[in-house]
């Protein structure tokens, strides 16, 4: 079920930004970095077919940094928090700076999926008070330095609303003009429902993240909040379907993700399998896609991440699973 | 056919290169190698290439390892030849073949002329050669080279292996084109994580989309909030209506009452560096507190040097603190740490006696 942009089926139609990939900056860029010197840098080759590591690709970042980023979904527990630690660290994998934002005011467990729930002191409401200065309040990822959280208040505090999404303004925009740099990507995570804490987590943003499940009530109220989001001026919407389980699709006891792209006619950014292993990891407060060896769901994050950063679709998915074809003398135990 | 006769100089080679190192060894395989191809195309005159090609080879070898004259050379072909006779007797189903190219042999050694050209061809294998090895040497001695990275403190024990991603070269592995994922060749499934899936294309068009957004817009019209107020508060004049957002007084997390005004928290947001607003106020209000104790014990003996605390506070000095501080340079307002508590400490000792 998960999806693949295939670079394969028509690689000058499928994507332009894929395909019209500078290969000179990228392995220049690589080379900068020197993390191996023996990688050749052999030209992006868009017709194999044979899985090949490319070592020398990087996604190129499209649009203007920081790009701000707001994860929503209107209904609740459909994996919003998963997507922004998952798709959240991968950026910051792939070399980019990160900083996620966990709006989820009074329900924010974001520090929790990454690990980092002992290590939040100050949040942006002391940051408004005058307790602590804004970096104070970011708490930085020691497995990738290039990754920050900011929550928006302690569990116990109330968010004061007399700015409305003002605040989230200031925010954004003093990370732009900090002295390391902006951060190439601002993640919000946004609170479920359409009230207060949704109205000022979608403020900053310039695009979303849509999130939902196979199912009929998170695609009605993911339908409500595209249609929200679309009058409020973010265009740029694309969707997640997550906890996606392929067995039941076969039996057409689940959507498909087709079928919910009829529904809600929107581009897919990622389709992430149902797997047990996501809940493993929110226990470990280790996100999936640091995994060793991946798991389906992890790649499949990975893959969005991906897809995030070069402004892409996906052009084909996975239906369904098909019995691997066996050798002809498999049934001796090959 | 041609395939069984290009072995035998590859056997020959093996046999006869003693004074050859290992690599020029392999060198030359590769070379013999890479011919055979050709051969196989030249099947009409197979034979006299065979015969050239293999000279050329021989040359190549003595250019390289000795540089040895000419009858030398003859003679060490003489030898070779009867060596591929010994071979070829013992190949029967080629040894009609191998007869006729023996035969054409002694004439072929008389052709000198490719001599020139065959130096060239063998300086420049050489020289390749020696720069690849080179290369590879320089390679392998940077890969082993990795002491003091961060596996070493995995080791001992400073860092958690499952914690750390930071040193893993994975940074820019493509995730649609790894070992995992695979794609058939005709684009119709893909194998990931060892479960092959059906593939099927995204239909949606860019007119189904913009469908789609029109029936939302139509659906939804919202404007979003601009502006939250209590419910039962009064909406300000200027503000239009429809842009209020009414939050429950009893809202768990929600709250519209600010104890602090909107351009200072912005300014709070925007601070870079210094002690922030409130700590900041917090030990104002404490010096304040001191003076007007030490005003009222007139124990003026015990007033902290000015010019001392001038400098504990240059460095907490920000943007905010300077219009308070303009107007009375006479009082001192130390407004750091360091200086609160000798200040305390100070109060301390005037509470003794
Ligand atoms: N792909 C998946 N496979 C299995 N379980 C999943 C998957 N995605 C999410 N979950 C589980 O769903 C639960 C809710 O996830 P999550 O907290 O990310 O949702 P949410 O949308 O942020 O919820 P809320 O609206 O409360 O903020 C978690 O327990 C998580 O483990
Ligand atoms: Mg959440």
């Amino acid at each position: 079920m998960i999806s693949l942009q295939l670079h394969t089926i028509n690689p000058n139609s499928s994507s332009l930004k894929t395909s019209s990939f500078p290969i000179s900056t990228s392995s220049h860029y690589f080379n900068s970095k020197s993390l191996k010197p023996h990688f050749k840098s052999t030209p992006y080759n868009t017709s194999t077919i044979v899985s090949v590591l490319q070592w020398n690709r990087k996604p190129q970042l499209a649009g203007e940094t920081p790009r701000v980023v707001v994860i929503t979904s209107g209904k609740g527990g459909v994996g919003k928090t998963t997507t922004t630690a998952n798709v959240g660290l991968s950026l910051a994998r792939l070399g980019f700076s990160v900083v996620a934002i966990d709006a989820d005011v009074g329900l924010r467990n974001l520090d929790l999926l990454l690990g980092l729930e002992n290590r939040v002191n100050y949040t942006a409401v002391e940051v408004l008070n005058g307790d602590c200065r804004l970096d104070q309040a970011l708490v930085r990822d020691k497995r990738w330095s290039n990754f920050e959280l900011l929550c928006i208040s302690k569990p116990r505090s109330k968010l004061p609303l007399g700015f409305g999404g003002k605040a989230l303004i200031w925010l954004v925009d003093a990370l732009k003009s900090r002295q390391e740099g902006s951060p190439d990507f601002i993640i919000i995570d946004c609170p479920a429902g359409i009230d207060a804490g949704f109205i000022t987590a979608i403020t900053p943003a310039n695009e979303a993240v849509l999130v939902t499940t196979p199912d009929i009530t998170s695609l009605r109220d993911a339908d409500r909040v595209t249609g929200l989001l679309e009058c409020d001026g973010i265009k740029d919407i694309k969707m997640i379907v997550n906890r996606v389980r392929t067995d039941l699709i076969r039996g057409e006891d689940m959507m498909s993700v087709l079928d919910v792209q009829e529904m809600l006619g929107l581009a897919l950014l990622g389709v992430i399998p149902e797997d047990s292993e996501v809940i493993r990891s929110t226990n470990r407060g280790y996100p999936l896609v640091l995994n060793k060896p991946p798991t389906l769901a992890g790649l499949a994050f990975e893959q969005a991440a991906w897809r995030l950063v070069e402004q892409d679709s996906m052009k084909a998915v996975m239906i369904e699973e098909e019995p691997k074809k066996r050798g002809f003398f498999s049934f001796f135990g090959g | 056919m041609a395939s069984i006769s290009t072995s035998i100089p590859l056997i020959r080679f093996q046999s006869n290169s003693f004074k050859l190192t290992n690599k020029f060894k392999r060198q030359i395989l590769a070379t013999g190698l890479d011919f055979r191809p050709e051969i196989r195309l030249l099947n009409c005159n197979f034979s006299y290439f065979n015969k050239k090609y293999r000279k050329k080879e021989r040359d190549f070898v003595f250019r390289v390892c000795c540089s040895s004259s000419e009858d030398s050379d003859n003679k060490f072909v003489g030898n070779e030849v009867e060596k591929e006779k010994d071979i070829v007797e013992l190949e029967k189903p080629v040894g009609k073949l191998q007869e006729t190219v023996d035969s054409i042999a002694p004439i072929l050694f008389g052709m000198k002329k490719h001599i020139s050209t065959n130096v060239a061809v063998g300086l420049c294998l050489a020289i390749a050669f020696v720069v690849i090895s080179i290369r590879e040497y320089l390679i392998r001695k940077s890969r082993s080279n990795h002491h003091g990275s961060v596996e070493d403190l995995v080791k001992r024990g400073q860092l958690r292996s499952d914690r750390r991603g930071i040193s893993r070269p994975l940074k820019y592995d493509d995730p649609f084109n790894n070992p995992l994922v695979k794609v058939s060749k005709s684009n119709s499934t893909v194998e990931m994580c060892g479960k092959v899936y059906r593939l099927a294309p995204v239909t949606l068009t860019e007119r189904e989309q913009s469908n789609h957004q029109k029936r939302r817009s139509r659906a939804y019209q919202w404007k979003r909030p601009t502006i939250f107020l209590k419910e039962g508060d009064s909406i300000p004049p200027d503000v239009d209506p429809d842009t209020v957002r009414w939050i429950p007084a009893n809202h768990p997390f929600a709250t519209t009452v600010n104890d602090i005004d909107e351009d200072l928290a912005q300014s709070n947001v925007y601070q870079k560096r210094g002690v922030p607003f409130r700590i900041k106020a917090e030990h104002e209000a404490l010096q304040k507190k001191l003076e007007t104790l030490q005003n009222e014990q007139k124990l003026s003996k015990l007033v902290i040097d000015p010019g001392s605390v001038k400098d504990f506070e240059r460095p907490f000095k920000s943007f905010s603190s300077h219009e308070t501080q303009d107007g009375n340079d006479s009082t001192p307002k130390p407004d750091g740490s360091v200086n609160s508590s000798e200040s305390t400490t100070s109060f301390d000792e005037l509470q003794k006696p």
